[in-house]
């Protein structure tokens, strides 16, 4: 379903080039749950926003559902962040001023989905991530732990076939760290989503079926659990 | 995005940081009521204008002048703008008009779609007094075809027609002069009309001679103020004198210019086409409003300079505005991207916003705009325009107000266009990154 070829990504700082990514291969099959574990500066989050379409790869191919998008424009990019992946980050990045409810609708204001209809979705959404009583919220008036609930409602609502987290739990405490893992990995199986958590902690990437360790922008050792 | 959602997220950030909005849009404002009120005074001039105009000359009148310069108007006859044109013998020149030829009138009068054809009568007098008192006043003296006195309004009594002799139609403004409480006294009441020879003007020893006219009729009020109006007949008498030419309006010594009128006002261009085939000058309402136009059109286009550079100057607080909010919503700017705004969709936004600037501050200006016209329509009609209640020194036709509110949307648009371009610019790993 994802597969990457030979995927460099270059950084040149002055006469520096520095190799975020180099020399990529991987496969990922549909409904796949894949841990990525690495020191800092190891390459996942760039990894993962190639994989997301909001990064491009320097050279190599990044095939996904038989989509190039090392070849894609702007526009079939935005379409297929849109449709296909839903983000997930270590900082939440909500918007300050939305509500829980529209914050987890904005990515149905860029499919043109009408705000009654997307409301729906968006309520139907929250309550998934068993937030529903929330929803008039700001982020401001929101824990840590629901916050990052709403950005995963957020991420869910276009139904799409990609989840990215990259270090979702980082900002969370452990207790509340393991609620989240295990939302995402019950979503991901009860959905069929195919997901990809980058993480720091042993103890969450054991939740995986695989877990890919990246060192120096390559990927160092790829170990599969039952 | 849908327009609709475009339009909702630029109100709502227009919401969220309400001073810097409202100071943006105050500059907007000051440019869109600048502008709006200064056109809307050059249109109420304007109406103004093409209404007296209206009046002396109805659109199914028009002017033939023995040759075709006759009525050349326009700056190239007024003498700017170019060198000299060459006077050719047979084309006369503009100042000078020989009389008509019986036989020219005789064809003009033939043309398709002519209802009748007078000459157009030339008189002056002195003065005008009331038959039992000595106080003279200034006059104008006009000699009309009845259907352009009909075309006046009337205050008190009734028209003159053409066979009416003795008989006249004064200014209002004469009331005052007569000390006339209301204008059904001056009915009945005799003018002693004064009547100088022409030579008078260039000093020569003249003759004078008196009429006495009776008022039946009292004008409405119109800027004509010393306006005494008679019929075609009174005033070929009057005019043989005052010329001294006995034979003036016969055969003998023909009009130089006459009056036209047409069966119906969609014929006037017509009519002027065939006048000026018979090499023959003529002049339409219609000519004479176009000029009125293209000199109002110049005037407003300089009243509203001061707007528009208001309007530009408000362009810049637009602009830094949204570079501003750039700043601000950068990290919010990464998060639309990756979940599924396009370059195209960012700049959408942030041009929408600018939109919504300019045209908030369009109408809030042209409300402003349009107060202030009221409220100079107000204090002029209580004082200065007391006598033109008819009159509005300040119009707002519906154009104006479309033509400010969309001018001012649209160069907000604009200014919004170099801002919307860095933000759809935004790469998003780094806006999302951004502090
Ligand atoms: N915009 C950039 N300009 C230059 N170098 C960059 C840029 N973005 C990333 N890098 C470099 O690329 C390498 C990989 O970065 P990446 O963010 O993928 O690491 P990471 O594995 O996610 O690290 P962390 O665990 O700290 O998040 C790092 O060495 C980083 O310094
Ligand atoms: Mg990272």
């Amino acid at each position: 379903m994802i597969e990457l070829r030979n995927v460099w990504r270059l950084y040149r700082m002055g006469d520096e080039t520095i190799n975020a990514l180099a020399g990529i291969d991987l496969e990922i099959s549909q409904g796949e749950f894949i841990s990525i574990v690495g020191p800092s500066g190891s390459g996942k989050s760039t990894l993962l926003n190639i994989i997301g379409g909001l990064d491009s790869p320097t050279t190599g191919t990044v095939v996904v559902d038989g989509q190039n998008l090392s070849k894609a424009s702007d526009r079939e990019l935005s379409l297929y962040r849109n449709k296909k992946v839903g983000f997930v980050f270590q900082t939440f990045n909500l918007q300050p001023t939305y509500t829980a409810l529209e914050n987890v609708a904005l990515p149905l204001v860029f499919a043109k989905v009408p705000l009654r209809k997307r409301n729906e979705i968006a309520r139907d959404t929250l309550e998934t991530v068993e937030l529903a009583e929330r929803l008039g919220h700001t982020p401001g008036q929101l824990s840590g732990g629901e916050r990052q609930r709403v950005a995963i409602a957020r991420a869910l609502v276009n139904d799409p076939r990609i989840l990215l987290a990259d270090e979702p739990t980082g900002n969370l405490d452990s207790r509340t760290s393991e609620l989240i893992v295990e939302l995402l990995q019950r979503l991901s199986k009860e959905r069929g989503i195919t997901m990809l958590l980058v993480t720091h902690e042993m103890m969450i990437a054991e939740h995986a079926n695989r877990v890919i360790h990246m060192l120096d922008g390559q990927i160092a050792r790829s170990t599969e659990r039952k | 995005m849908t327009i609709r959602d475009l339009l909702r997220n630029a109100f709502s950030n227009l919401r969220r940081r309400k001073l810097r909005s409202f100071l943006t849009i105050f500059a907007v404002v000051i440019g869109a009521a600048l502008v709006s009120l200064l056109v809307s005074l050059g249109v109420g001039a304007q109406e103004f204008l093409t209404a007296q105009i209206r009046a002396t000359m109805p659109p199914d009148v028009l002017m033939v002048g023995s040759n075709p310069n006759a009525f050349q108007i326009g700056f190239g006859a007024m003498g700017f703008g170019g060198s000299p044109e060459e006077i050719t013998d047979d084309e006369g020149s503009p100042y000078s008009l020989a009389p008509l030829t019986p036989q020219e009138i005789e064809s003009v009068r033939a043309l398709e779609h002519v209802e009748r054809v007078d000459p157009y009568i030339m008189v002056s007098a002195d003065s005008v007094r009331l038959q039992n008192s000595e106080k003279r006043f200034r006059t104008q003296l006009t000699a009309l075809p009845d259907y352009l006195i009909t075309s006046k309004e009337l205050v008190a009594g009734r028209y003159l027609n053409d066979d009416s002799q003795g008989e006249c139609i004064i200014a209002n403004q004469y009331l005052e002069s007569f000390n006339f409480d209301r204008a059904e006294d001056a009915l009945g009441q005799e003018v002693v009309i004064q009547v100088g020879q022409i030579t008078s003007f260039i000093g020569l020893p003249t003759k004078t001679k008196d009429y006495t006219f009776e008022i039946v009729g009292v004008a409405e009020k119109t800027l004509s103020s010393t306006q005494i109006m008679i019929s075609i007949e009174d005033g070929k008498e009057i005019a043989r004198f005052w010329a001294n030419e006995p034979e003036l309006y016969t055969d003998e010594v023909p009009p130089a210019i006459l009056q036209v009128k047409v069966e119906d006002s969609q014929y006037a261009d017509q009519v002027a086409e065939a006048v000026e085939d018979l090499d023959l000058g003529a002049l339409t309402s219609a000519d004479v409003l176009g000029l009125v136009g293209d000199i109002f059109t110049i005037i407003q286009a300089v009243l509203s300079v001061f707007g528009l550079i208001a309007l530009g100057v408000a362009s810049l607080g637009i602009i830094n505005t949204l570079i501003m909010a750039i700043y601000e919503r950068t990290r919010e700017i990464g998060v639309m991207k990756a979940v599924g705004a396009s370059q195209g969709t960012v700049r959408r936004l942030f041009t929408t916003e600018g939109a919504a600037i300019g045209f908030l501050g369009g109408v809030i200006g042209v409300a402003i705009g349009y107060g202030l016209g009221f409220i100079i329509n107000q204090v002029s009609h209580s004082t200065f325009l007391a006598d033109f209640e008819t009159f509005n020194i300040s119009v707002f036709p519906w154009w104006l107000i479309v033509g400010v509110i969309a001018l001012s949307t649209l160069i907000a648009l604009l200014a919004a266009l170099y801002p919307a371009h860095r933000a759809s610019r935004l790469d998003p790993i780094e806006a999302l990154r951004y502090e």
